[in-house]
């Protein structure tokens, strides 16, 4: 490189693009190929500059990414446009191209590093070390990083009880959904009599908005694969599988590579680094059902049955997979157990609350300025997570629910907003963790509608073999359905709590049982929105069509004539500067005027 | 291993279920998915019992089907709690059968409220799985599970004639509401959306078999099979054991 460089004495800087999912949807992958192509042009240059793709910085709302180390500089939204740009100025020169800086929004001061926003400042990664960090598709990044050396440490200074004690004193729950303690679910698989003993990774993330798993499988593979070769170690496993969800191209494919990578490095594979100990695994890709997050349905679907649960009153971990012993845990799970054995249980023990121990990673979306992937310690408020790191509801509007672990989950009003979050806490609060999904919800959203929404996701993704499960689904999305078309009965609410309590106690499976949480929580939070419905024949939201009509007010109308604009139907009508008015025989309560009026002057009947 | 149901004490069998225990002793507990030949698959959930387990604070409901008894538990079969749940089962099961009179009487014996009738396919089917147990205990997959969720209706691949079926109608004789109809004519059974020619006795002349059948009890046994039915074969079977011992 440039004599200019050297000055500054930066040896060797290295450009990491951001390849994740979302990244890679916005054009990550060009820039990457941009930044080749350019650097290819000048082998004059002395010192090249090592060029990454990474897997998902988190930051989805400003990317693609491009971080330049050591300096820690990060662009935002950048083109392969601007390739040349930060080439000549900042690689060569020295200097910065201020407007691919993030900008705060409020000091209006441009950040030299995504470290220093809001967004990043409050995060602690545990599980998301290495993402961002490293090409997924490097072992050698991995490996440089502190990677293998837990391993490494475990296999020749660790009985296999000591890797299960390490575990449990940590106090990991488990980050699929369920939360329960790895440590005592490890010691039932290596206290169960029969062998083989199989070891699976949970990569069937399925909740709508969820993304965390992925990342880390795109991201960061071998932080998997060690977590599940110590597990394995630690239960005397000697096989094990990856499942993870069909449409996750990337990952399969990252995660392929990686074992690859494994096994030539002799991590995988027979006399893992010479200690004797044997362990292999293979990937099994899901077959598009929600359920098969399901332990039990999850085991059924990869021994090639129908992906149906089981009764599991006998547990996976001691007759699980061809009813051998199996320990089943999450991605995420797998991805924190490097970092208790290298840095000790101690240390992730100090992390958290006391229920719930080291960091969560969520994936923060729906109404609300920063989207993307987050890790906090347990314990943090909702109301950090949204509007410190999220930065808030979108265009202002008023926050009205989070709605956590996804379709088990519920809805959290604004004031649980203070809750420390972690996996007893959302249970009390008639939510749950679940895989760690936010979606933010702003005023314009109907309570009622949202609950039908998940409903109806479970009538399509429960697997239907229970009673309770299939035909309360039916039962209640036929009355919040109805509810929403305003055709409500005043004995609804009382017929939905009674399906819900029988759903809660008599279904087979956890998806079964936790179905009603989303109606439970918003008729427990917002039951005045149902009552609304049924007894007022009014949504408060504006949201269903067939109890909502609109009107502007006069005195408010400023005539920007936006809502004229947008209106598909040509219902509204108005001179510049005037008030406008809205045809209510043309309107078809789309509520795009309502949603888009700068001056709220759309208003509900 | 000892365990108490409704207060009495009992010993439970190796291996056996809370319901396999108390069908033994003649304590009711309702099942509609749970067979005898085929064992519980907790699908129904009518069987749920209260289970309180060493160590456990609170009452916990398990399905005796599936539960297999391995330490030394309390149950009991019959609380408000346990009838809540059995008449609102009932209640949600009821609608897809709805002019069944089985179904009709056991709605009325729990006294469920009964929700507007819903369509499936086949027409009563409450889905309780024993058909697809009947078919594969015979030895064959002829149907199955289609769908996921209110979609999930049971049926042979792709709803065409099956070549696994072999018309042999186990599936519609454990069927309790009937939901799986056959067609008998003179020499022809119509089930599943298929034909099969009937074989009648060669001793009283009563059709009791379909062709494929006996085709399939001849290529799973290796031997020839006489074309007799039920009856009349105990009645050659003791008519030459007659001769032999004379």
């Amino acid at each position: 490189m440039s004599a200019k460089i050297k000055e500054n004495n930066y040896d060797q800087q290295t450009v990491l693009v951001c390849c994740g999912t979302g990244c890679t949807a916005n054009g990550g992958r060009k820039v990457y190929e941009a930044f080749v192509e350019k650097v290819k042009d000048h082998p004059e240059w002395e010192v090249q500059p090592v060029l990454k793709s990474t897997g998902c910085n988190g930051w989805c709302e400003k990317g693609p990414l491009v971080r330049i180390m050591p300096r820690d500089i990060t662009y935002c939204s950048v083109t392969p446009k601007d390739v040349d740009e930060i080439i000549n100025k900042t690689l060569l020169e020295g200097s910065l191209v201020k407007r691919l800086l993030y900008r705060d929004p409020v000091t209006k001061e441009h950040l030299t590093s995504h470290h220093q926003t809001g967004f990043y400042r409050k995060q602690h990664k545990v599980a998301l070390r290495n993402i961002g960090e490293i090409d997924p598709g490097r072992i050698e990044d991995y490996i440089e990083r502190g990677g293998y050396q837990a391993l490494d440490l475990a296999l020749h200074k660790m009985s296999g009880q000591e890797v299960i004690d390490a575990v449990k004193a940590s106090g990991l729950r488990g980050r699929g959904g369920g939360g329960f303690l790895t440590g005592i679910k490890w010691q039932s698989c290596k206290d169960a009599p029969g062998r083989p003993k199989y070891i699976i990774c949970n990569g069937d993330e399925g909740d709508p908005g969820a993304f965390m798993d992925r990342s880390i499988m795109e991201g960061d593979p071998h932080t998997v694969i060690e977590g599940m070769i110590l597990g394995a170690y630690a239960v005397g496993a000697s096989q094990g599988f990856i499942y993870v969800r069909d449409e996750y191209d990337l990952a399969v494919q990252y995660l392929g590579k990686a074992i690859e990578d494994a096994r030539s490095h002799g991590y995988l594979g027979p006399n893992i680094l010479n200690s004797g100990f044997s362990f292999d695994i293979e990937i099994v890709r899901g077959g598009g059902a929600f359920v098969c997050g399901e332990e039990t349905a999850l085991i059924a679907s990869i021994e090639g049955r129908t992906g149906e649960p089981k009764d599991k009153y006998i547990f996976p971990s001691e007759k699980g997979l061809w009813g051998q012993p199996t320990v089943i845990n999450n991605v995420e799970t797998w991805a924190n157990v490097p970092v208790i054995i290298l840095h000790g249980a101690d240390s992730f023990a100090s992390i958290g609350t006391s229920g719930s121990k080291g960091t969560k990673v969520f994936s923060l979306v729906g109404k609300v300025v920063n989207t993307g992937l987050v890790e906090v310690p347990m314990g943090t408020t909702l109301r950090e997570i949204i509007f410190e790191i999220g930065g808030g509801v979108l265009k202002k509007r008023k926050f009205k629910a989070v709605q956590t672990g996804g379709p088990s989950g519920g809805c959290i009003p604004e004031e649980l907003l203070d809750l420390p979050i972690d996996f007893d806490s959302l249970t009390q609060a008639g939510s749950m963790m679940g895989s760690g999904g936010l979606i933010v919800m702003d005023d314009h959203t109907c309570m009622v509608e949202v609950a039908r929404y998940y409903v109806n996701f479970l009538a399509g993704e429960s697997c239907g073999k229970c009673t309770p499960c299939r035909e309360g689904i039916r039962a209640l999305l036929e009355i919040l359905t109805r509810i929403c078309n305003g055709e409500g009965r005043p004995e609804d609410v009382e017929m939905l709590e009674e399906i819900s309590t029988t759903m809660q106690e008599a279904s087979l499976c956890a998806l079964g049982r936790t179905a009603p949480n989303p109606v439970l929580s918003t008729l427990r939070y917002f039951r005045d929105e149902y009552l609304a419905h049924i007894e007022q024949h009014k949504c408060p939201a504006g949201v269903c069509r067939n109890l909502t009509t609109f009107y502007i007010d006069a005195d408010a109308c400023t005539g920007c004539g936006l809502c004229k604009k947008q209106c598909s139907v040509d219902a509204i009508q108005g001179e510049k500067k005037e008030a406008h008015v809205i045809d209510e025989s043309l309107c078809i309560r789309c509520g795009e005027c309502f949603r888009n009026c700068a001056f709220n002057a759309v208003k509900i009947r | 291993m000892k365990v108490k149901i409704n207060g009495q004490e009992l010993e439970a069998r190796e291996g056996e279920t809370i319901l396999e225990l108390c069908l033994r002793h003649d304590i009711p507990i309702p099942h509609l998915c749970y067979h005898p030949a085929f064992g519980g698959q907790g699908a129904c959930r009518m069987c749920l019992v209260e289970l309180k387990e060493p160590g456990r604070a609170n009452n916990r409901l398990v399905a005796s089907c599936t539960y297999p008894i391995h330490s030394s538990v309390e149950v009991t079969t019959e609380s408000e709690r346990i009838q809540r749940l059995r008449r609102n089962i009932v209640m949600l099961l009821a609608r897809r059968a709805s002019q069944n009179p089985w179904m009709k009487e056991l709605a009325e014996q729990y006294a469920a409220p009964s929700l507007p009738p819903v369509q499936t396919e086949p027409a009563d089917c409450i889905l309780c799985g024993l058909c697809i147990h009947a078919c594969e205990k015979m030895g064959k997959t002829a149907i199955w599970s289609m769908f996921r969720g209110i979609e999930k209706r049971i049926a042979t691949p792709y709803d065409e004639a099956a070549d696994e079926c072999m018309g042999c109608a186990a599936c519609a004789q454990i069927c309790p509401t009937q939901a799986i109809k056959v067609e008998e004519g003179a020499a022809i059974r119509t089930i599943w959306n298929k034909r099969f020619q009937l074989v009648a006795c060669r001793r009283c002349g009563k059709n009791f078999a379909t062709r494929e059948q006996l085709e399939y009890m001849r290529e799973s046994s290796g031997y020839e099979v006489d074309e007799l039915c039920d009856h009349c074969r105990k009645i050659t079977l003791a008519q030459s054991m007659r001769q032999y011992n004379r």
